[in-house]
């Protein structure tokens, strides 16, 4: 088994110190920074991302492989100039103000990262002030937005009236999440688009890209 | 009424008190409102930020103010409900946001859909209240919903119902609703009518709106249920035992509160525990680890001397087939066997909590009184035995023409409302599944239902009180 192989996985277990003492070991003898993460942790970690799929592999152990995932890529990055390493594209999420239910973001920020985007996660409790402010301060491509609440979901238009105003909206997409939510709702307010779970999450947001 | 059902020993629940005192002693509980961090603060407990760190001791006399049972008043007062002890108090669904119409379609709840579950809870034999939230009705401004909530239940229904829990301002509108029917704040002070749903944001958070709620509740002597919904796997231990002992601290947590505000305010113990679905993330409600986290709340309610709330007929279906009705009965059957009081979401949810259904609240209706039925458990008197009649029928007769038989049969042999009994000939007519069945069965009941008279006097003042709010609020 390759180095990279032995990467991947790690990757696949979880098991984020082997991938990080690997990734060492990779980037001292040479291997170059690019080739670790395209060729060994992406690809473990796509792998991951179709156990997950089909039923092979468990929330829980997705995120290790994530944590896992990340390890490798943290000692990699520095490495890389500047615009080189690989991004999808930028995911602004936050959980809606007034609402502190947050796991939930968590799960699609993780699953996001892991399938390439770079996340600025802004936690619980964001004003749509909030929101529109860090999608211009971290130029982003995305902006999605979680609901627990039916009382607080009725804050979604506002990130969205808030992008038009700011002349943003044609730049930023408007994806939305939560139990109470729906696709008629998101058509209704002018989001972009609407997943109900993590894995759908990194679908919609490939296609948004 | 049969025993209640035991699942835990004496040293087990005393175990799960003390992870529970520890968790608040040591670890505390996050509350985002300023007010309750205050009333913690003058009865000396360590508040830092905004977590709050119990001592056992405080916890232990205050959950002792609890009332062991209350009376719950209803506009009509032959459904005024008896809230502990041996009661069971069945409520239908609450919150959910969508309707799931017969084919599985789904659509947004309205308050016409709210209307016709009003009337389909008064309507039934089974179920003890209209509730709640029973579903969002998207077509009302959300300012308003409670008032318009409150007004349909009323209207629509002389049972009792339940006030929104939704923060402080709108907590007070249900208070000032209730006293214009009942005679003013201090007769329902003395006399509860309301009881809300106030819920921790698990882990070891209550959020402004549900505290702002409970201290309004417990402010006018109104009954709250404190309910913690632990999903076991993601938002607190995948272990049951983990999972308990974090509901039942932040249980206490909230008991805590209402008590110190009030001393002898009306609290149910809540749980609403369930699983994570380790494949999506989703919760899972309708299994038998929810029937278990049911079955030991009961008993930790007991170990604290107050009623408690939890299951229902919970499942994660999204239509009233096969999978909901036997997720739906175990979770309502170990609800009654646990002894649980108040047990909320006991007519028509779907799809863990998402989603209510008409066919689902008929299957459900039935699946109430076949439960109901089983915890009346069997008589024993002497003519129950019936030796004279066994007597006089004598090896290889038959009881069908005994006048005992004519008499009994009634009240021990419950007749189904829904369920199908026909020989196959007779059923293969119309070959209708439980689903068709239910769906034409609401229907009939919503066509004859008999709307309560409701004095004109009463229903202007609150009509009137509505519409000044409501000018307000959309202002």
């Amino acid at each position: 088994m390759s180095i990279l192989d032995e990467i991947a996985q790690g990757v696949i277990e979880g098991e984020a110190t082997k991938v990080a003492d690997l990734t060492k070991k990779a980037l001292d003898t040479g291997v170059p920074p690019l080739d670790i993460i395209n060729n060994g942790l992406v690809l473990g970690m796509g792998k991951v991302g179709e156990m997950f799929k089909t039923g092979e592999m468990f929330l829980p152990e997705v995120i290790f492989s994530g944590d896992a995932l990340y390890a490798g890529v943290g000692l990699v990055k520095p490495l890389l100039t500047d615009g080189s390493m690989p991004s999808k594209g930028t995911a602004v999420i936050g959980t809606i103000k007034g609402d502190l239910h947050d796991i939930g973001k968590n799960l699609v920020g993780m699953m996001l990262e892991s399938s390439g985007f770079t996340v600025v996660n802004l936690g619980a409790d964001v004003s749509p002030e909030s929101f529109v402010q860090a999608a211009k301060d971290n130029n982003a491509d995305i902006i999605g937005c979680s609901a627990m609440l039916t009382t607080t979901m009725i804050l979604m238009p506002d990130v969205i009236k808030l992008l038009e105003s700011e002349g943003l909206r044609n730049k930023v997409k408007v994806m939305i999440g939560g139990a109470p939510l729906s696709p008629e709702y998101a058509a209704k307010i002018g989001a972009d688009s609407y997943a109900p779970d993590s894995t759908t999450a990194v679908e919609v947001a490939n296609e948004l890209v | 009424m049969i025993p209640k059902y035991n699942i835990l020993s004496t040293e087990q629940v005393q175990k799960v008190h003390e992870h529970s005192m520890k968790i608040l002693e040591e670890i505390g509980v996050e509350m985002s409102c300023e007010s309750a961090l205050e009333i913690f603060k003058t009865h000396g407990l360590k508040v830092e930020g905004h977590r709050v760190y119990f001592q056992r001791e405080f916890v232990e006399a205050q959950v002792k103010k609890a009332p062991a049972e209350f009376t719950l008043h209803a506009r009509s007062p032959e459904h005024n409900l008896l809230c502990g002890g041996d009661s069971i108090i069945l409520v239908p669904g609450y919150g959910a946001p969508f309707i799931h119409n017969v084919d599985g379609k789904r659509r947004n709840a309205a308050m016409a859909d709210f209307n016709n579950f009003v009337k389909l809870a008064g309507a039934s034999k089974n179920l003890h209240m209209t509730g709640g939230t029973i579903v969002e009705p998207g077509d009302v401004p959300h300012a308003t919903r409670h008032l318009e909530m409150a007004y349909s239940a009323i209207k629509n229904s002389g049972k009792c119902f339940m006030g929104s829990a939704s923060g402080r301002e709108r907590a007070q509108d249900c208070i000032g609703i209730a006293s214009i029917i009942f005679g003013g704040k201090e007769v329902i002070k003395a006399k509860p009518a309301l009881i809300s749903l106030i819920n921790s944001v698990t882990p070891l958070k209550y959020d402004d709106r549900m505290l702002g709620a409970l201290m309004a509740y417990a402010e006018a002597g109104q009954a709250v249920v404190i309910a913690s919904m632990v999903m076991a796997g993601s938002t607190g231990p995948a272990t049951m035992a983990g999972a308990l002992a974090l509901q039942n601290a932040e249980v206490l947590a909230g008991i805590t509160l209402a008590q110190t505000i009030n001393p002898g305010t009306p609290v149910v113990y809540g749980t609403t525990s369930v699983i994570t679905d380790m494949q999506s993330g989703n919760l899972s409600i309708g299994n038998p680890e929810c029937a278990l986290f049911v079955t030991a709340s009961a008993q930790l309610a007991r170990y604290y001397g107050v009623p408690c709330r939890g299951g229902g007929t919970l499942t994660d279906s999204k239509i009233a087939d096969a999978q909901a009705g036997y997720e739906s009965m175990m979770v309502l059957m170990a609800a009654g066997l646990a002894g649980m009081n108040f047990v909320l979401h006991s007519a028509g949810i779907l799809q863990y909590f998402l989603a209510m259904s008409y066919e689902k609240f008929i299957v459900d209706d039935e699946i109430a009184g076949m439960v109901l039925r089983y915890l009346r458990g069997i008589e024993f008197t002497e003519d129950d035995f019936a030796f004279d009649v066994i007597a006089k029928v004598g090896p290889g007769g038959h009881f069908l023409t005994q006048k005992h038989t004519r008499k009994n049969h009634i009240k021990e042999l419950r007749l189904p409302q829904l369920s199908d009994r026909q020989s196959y000939d007779s059923w293969a007519k119309e070959h209708f599944d439980i689903n068709k069945r239910a769906h034409q069965k609401w229907q009939e009941v919503l066509a004859s239902y008999e709307t309560p008279t409701l004095d004109s006097s009463v229903d202007k003042a609150v009509r009137e009180y509505i519409d000044n709010r409501t000018a307000v609020l959309l202002s």
